[in-house]
C-alpha cells in the first residue's frame, strides 16, 4: 500500500473529509509544493553575505570611503530597517506571534547586524569609550534583547546572547578556545545568567518558545568549562560534582519535557567528564582502560534503550 | 530480487508514517487520523529518534573498538599479517552481529546496527588493505594498492546499502569510486574527463530507473542520490573550485588547483557547462518536483556565479559578496511576490505558503548562524586591550573587538 491507497481507503471509512484527502494527495504528489523553507533559505543566506561583503568593503576601503560616507551609510541602513520593523510589527503579545511578512525577521537582523558594525566602525575610529569599550557589547546585547521581544526574534536573541558571551571574553569564533582558569569562571557565570534570566522569562509566560535558546548557550558553556575544569583538577574539585548534576538535571529536564537533544547533551558531556576521572584513577592499568571502555558503553547503551522505550521514534 | 533486508512495504509504511508526522505537525491531519495511518502502517520494526540514534551508534563504535583493541592486546597479535587477519574477522563478526540485530531484533536506523555495520566495513577494508600490501609488497606500486582498496571500499559501501538501504553508504561507495581515476597516472584532463564519464554513466542509469511505478521510499532516496550525483558531475565540471585552493598555494606542478593551466578548449567548455548544469537542473527539478534536485542546484548556481569572476580573469572586489546577497534577497522577494499574486497564492502548483512545518529540536541552523555572525563583524582594538583576558577577542556581539 502506498500513500495514496492509504488516503483513499481512509476517504471510503470515513476517517478524512474530501477537502483533505484532496489536499492530502495534492500534496503527496507534489501539484502542491510549498517553496516556503527554500525561499526562508535564499533571503536568509543573502542577508548573511550582505553583511559579509558590506564588512569586507569597510574594512577594505574606509580610508578611500571616508568616516562621514560609511557611519551615514550604516546608520541609514540599520535605521531603515529599525522602523520598517517597527512600522510593520503587531502589537506585543507575551506569547509567540508569527512574522507579518517572511522577509521580517531579516530585515530586524539585518538592521542590528548594521548597528553592530556601525558601533565598531565607530569606536575604531574615534575611540569614544577608550578602555571601556566592551561596555558598548553590554549596551548592545540590551538593545538587541529588548528588539528580540518585541519583535519576537529568535535570529537577534541568538544574536543577543552571543554577544553578552562576547562581553564575557568569549568568541565563538574558535581559534582561541584557551580555557584558563578566569574563562572557566566567566563560562559558568555567563551560563548560570543566561539560564536563570531565561528561566525568570518562562517563569514570568513570557516569549516561552525562547527557553530552548537560552538553555542551548547555558548548556554548552557550562558543560564545557566543568569539563575543562574536570580535566585540570580531576576528580578532587567542586568541577566534578558539579558537572554530574548539570548532566543529572539536564536528563531529567529532558526526560520532563520530552525534548531528546538534552538527553545527547547529558550521556555525551556526562560520560567525558567521568571518563576523564575513571581513566586518571585507572592510569598505564591497560587491563582496566579496555574492560572501562567495554562495560560502561554497554551500560549506557542499556540506559538509554530503557529510556528509548518510552518514546515513540517522532520524539 | 531485492537485497534489502527490510521488505519494500516495511520501508514504504516507514515513509508514510514519516509524511504522516509532517502533516500533523502542519495541522493538515488531526490525532486520530494520525492514528488511523499508524495502526494502518506497522512497519513491524524497532526504530528510535535521532538523538538516541546518534547515542546508539557512538557508543556501540566505542564498546567495539574497545573489544577488538582488548582482543588484539590479551592475545598479543603483533605481526601485519595476523593484524589482517584479526581485522577481516572481526569486520565479517561485527557485520553479522549487525545482520543480526536486523532479523532477530527488527532494529531500523537505531545506532547499534548501524555502527557494527559500518565498522565491519571498515575493518574488512583496513585489513584487506594491510593483508596485500603485507603478500604483494615490492611488486605493485602504491597506486595499485590504493586502486584496489578504493574498489573493495565502493563494493562494500554499496552491499551496505543494498543490504541495510543507508543512503550514506551508497554516497560514500561513490565517492570511494572517484578516487580511482586520480590513481591511474592519467594527464589532469583525462582524469576529469575519466571521473565526469563515470559520474554522468551512474546519473544516467540512475534516471533509467526511475519509473513512477516505484515506490514513493524509492523515488525519494533515488531523488537524492541523483542530486548527489549532480553536485558530483557540477564539482568536476567547474575548474574554479579547486582553484580557489590553488590560490593559496604557489605549487604549479598540482595543474588541478591552477585551472588556467588546462588547455584552453577544456577550460572554455568547463566555464560554459559550470552555467549549464544547475540551469538544466533548475529546470528537471521545478518540473519533476524533486525538491533535492532544485535546491541542490540552486545551491550549485550561486557557486557559479561566485567563480564567474574567476573564470574571466576579473578582479575581485570587497563588495562581491555584498551584491550576490542583494541579488539573492531581490530573487526572493520576487519570486515571493509573483508567487503569492498568483491565482490563491500558487502558480503551477507552487506556492510560497507554509504549508508543511519543519520538526522542532528547541534551536536550529539559523540560530546558530545568527549566533556567529557577531564574527563576520570585526571590532577595535586598541594597544591598551591587549593585556586584558577579554584581549581584543577578535569577535563580539553588537559592537565587538578587533579592528577594521
Amino acid at each position: 500500500m502506498n500513500i495514496q491507497k492509504l488516503l483513499q481507503k481512509m476517504f471510503a471509512e470515513k476517517k478524512i473529509d474530501a477537502k483533505q484527502l484532496r489536499i492530502l494527495l495534492d500534496i503527496s504528489a507534489g501539484r502542491i509544493f510549498s517553496v516556503h523553507r527554500e525561499l526562508r533559505f535564499f533571503l536568509y543566506i543573502g542577508i548573511l553575505t550582505l553583511i559579509a561583503g558590506a564588512g569586507l568593503t569597510i574594512k577594505q576601503y574606509f580610508t578611500n570611503l571616508g568616516d562621514i560616507a560609511i557611519i551615514s551609510a550604516l546608520t541609514s541602513c540599520f535605521s531603515a530597517a529599525f522602523i520598517y520593523s517597527f512600522i510593520k510589527v503587531a502589537a506585543y503579545n507575551k506569547q509567540e506571534v508569527p512574522s507579518p511578512d517572511m522577509a521580517f525577521d531579516y530585515i530586524l537582523f539585518f538592521g542590528c547586524a548594521f548597528f553592530s558594525m556601525d558601533i565598531v566602525y565607530i569606536e575604531t575610529q574615534f575611540h569614544l569609550l577608550g578602555n571601556l569599550w566592551d561596555n558598548y557589547l553590554l549596551a548592545s546585547s540590551a538593545l538587541f534583547l529588548f528588539l528580540a521581544y518585541r519583535f519576537d526574534n529568535r535570529l537577534v536573541l541568538s544574536m543577543a546572547l552571543s554577544t553578552i558571551a562576547a562581553w564575557f571574553g568569549f568568541t565563538l569564533s574558535g581559534h582561541r578556545f584557551a580555557f584558563e582558569q578566569y574563562y572557566r569562571e566567566y563560562a559558568i557565570a555567563y551560563s548560570l545568567i543566561v539560564s536563570l534570566l531565561g528561566g525568570l522569562l518562562y517563569r514570568l509566560d513570557i516569549k516561552k518558545h525562547f527557553f530552548d535558546i537560552y538553555l542551548n548557550f547555558a548548556v554548552h558553556f557550562l558543560c564545557i568549562a566543568l569539563i575543562s575544569g574536570v580535566a585540570q583538577y580531576k576528580i578532587f574539585s567542586i568541577y566534578f560534582p558539579a558537572l554530574l548534576m548539570a548532566c543529572a538535571a539536564l536528563a531529567f529536564y529532558a526526560l520532563k519535557i520530552r525534548r531528546l537533544i538534552y538527553m545527547l547533551y547529558a550521556v555525551i558531556y556526562g560520560y567525558i567528564g567521568i571518563s576523564i576521572v575513571i581513566l586518571n584513577l585507572i592510569h598505564r592499568q591497560t587491563f582496566f582502560i579496555f574492560t572501562y571502555f567495554i562495560a560502561t558503553p554497554l551500560m549506557v547503551i542499556a540506559l538509554i534503550f530503557k529510556f528509548s522505550r518510552q518514546f515513540k521514534e517522532d520524539e | 530480487m531485492s537485497l534489502n533486508l527490510y521488505s519494500s512495504q516495511q520501508e514504504e509504511n516507514i515513509f508514510i508514517r514519516k509524511q504522516a508526522r509532517t502533516w500533523k505537525r502542519s495541522g493538515l491531519i488531526t490525532d486520530g487520523q494520525m492514528s488511523a495511518i499508524i495502526d494502518q502502517t506497522d512497519p513491524e520494526i524497532r526504530q528510535t529518534n535521532i538523538f538516541f540514534r546518534v547515542i546508539f551508534f557512538i557508543f556501540t563504535t566505542l564498546c567495539s573498538s574497545a573489544l577488538l583493541g582488548f582482543f588484539v592486546w590479551i592475545t598479543g597479535i603483533r605481526g601485519r599479517m595476523a593484524i589482517s587477519f584479526t581485522l577481516l574477522i572481526a569486520g565479517v563478526i561485527f557485520y553479522f552481529l549487525a545482520e543480526y540485530a536486523v532479523t532477530i531484533y527488527r532494529f531500523y536506523r537505531h545506532g547499534i546496527e548501524e555502527s557494527l555495520a559500518v565498522s565491519s566495513v571498515l575493518l574488512v577494508c583496513i585489513g584487506f588493505f594491510i593483508g596485500i600490501t603485507e603478500l604483494f609488497l615490492g611488486n605493485k606500486s602504491s597506486a595499485h594498492f590504493t586502486i584496489i582498496l578504493c574498489l573493495i571500499f565502493a563494493t562494500c559501501a554499496y552491499w551496505l546499502y543494498l543490504r541495510f538501504g543507508y543512503l550514506y553508504a551508497a554516497l560514500i561507495s561513490l565517492i570511494a569510486f572517484c578516487i580511482i581515476p586520480f590513481q591511474l597516472s592519467l594527464p589532469p584532463t583525462n582524469e576529469r574527463l575519466l571521473l565526469l564519464l563515470i559520474f554522468c554513466l551512474i546519473f544516467l542509469l540512475g534516471i533509467n530507473s526511475d519509473k513512477s511505478e516505484m515506490a514513493d521510499y524509492r523515488k525519494d532516496r533515488n531523488t537524492t542520490i541523483q542530486a548527489c550525483l549532480l553536485i558530483a558531475i557540477y564539482l568536476t565540471v567547474n575548474l574554479q573550485i579547486l582553484g580557489v585552493v590553488g590560490l593559496l598555494i604557489e605549487d604549479t606542478h598540482i595543474i588541478h588547483l591552477h585551472p588556467k593551466l588546462f588547455p584552453p578548449y577544456i577550460y572554455w567548455s568547463s566555464y560554459i557547462l559550470s552555467f549549464g548544469i544547475p540551469a538544466l537542473g533548475i529546470y528537471w527539478g521545478i518540473k519533476s518536483r524533486k525538491r533535492l534536485v532544485m535546491n541542490a542546484n540552486i545551491v550549485l548556481a550561486c557557486l557559479t556565479l561566485s567563480t564567474n569572476k574567476s573564470y574571466l580573469g576579473l578582479t575581485r572586489y570587497a563588495w562581491d559578496p555584498a551584491i550576490m546577497g542583494i541579488l539573492l534577497i531581490a530573487l526572493s522577494i520576487i519570486i515571493t511576490r509573483w508567487l503569492k499574486r498568483g491565482p490563491d497564492g500558487n502558480r503551477y502548483g507552487f506556492t510560497q505558503r507554509n504549508i508543511l512545518k519543519p520538526e522542532n529540536h528547541g534551536i536550529n541552523l539559523a540560530d546558530i548562524a545568527a549566533a556567529f555572525t557577531p564574527n563576520i563583524i570585526d571590532a577595535p582594538q586598541t594597544p591598551s586591550q591587549q593585556d586584558k583576558y577579554f584581549d581584543g577577542g577578535s569577535s563580539g556581539g553588537g559592537g565587538a573587538s578587533g579592528g577594521f
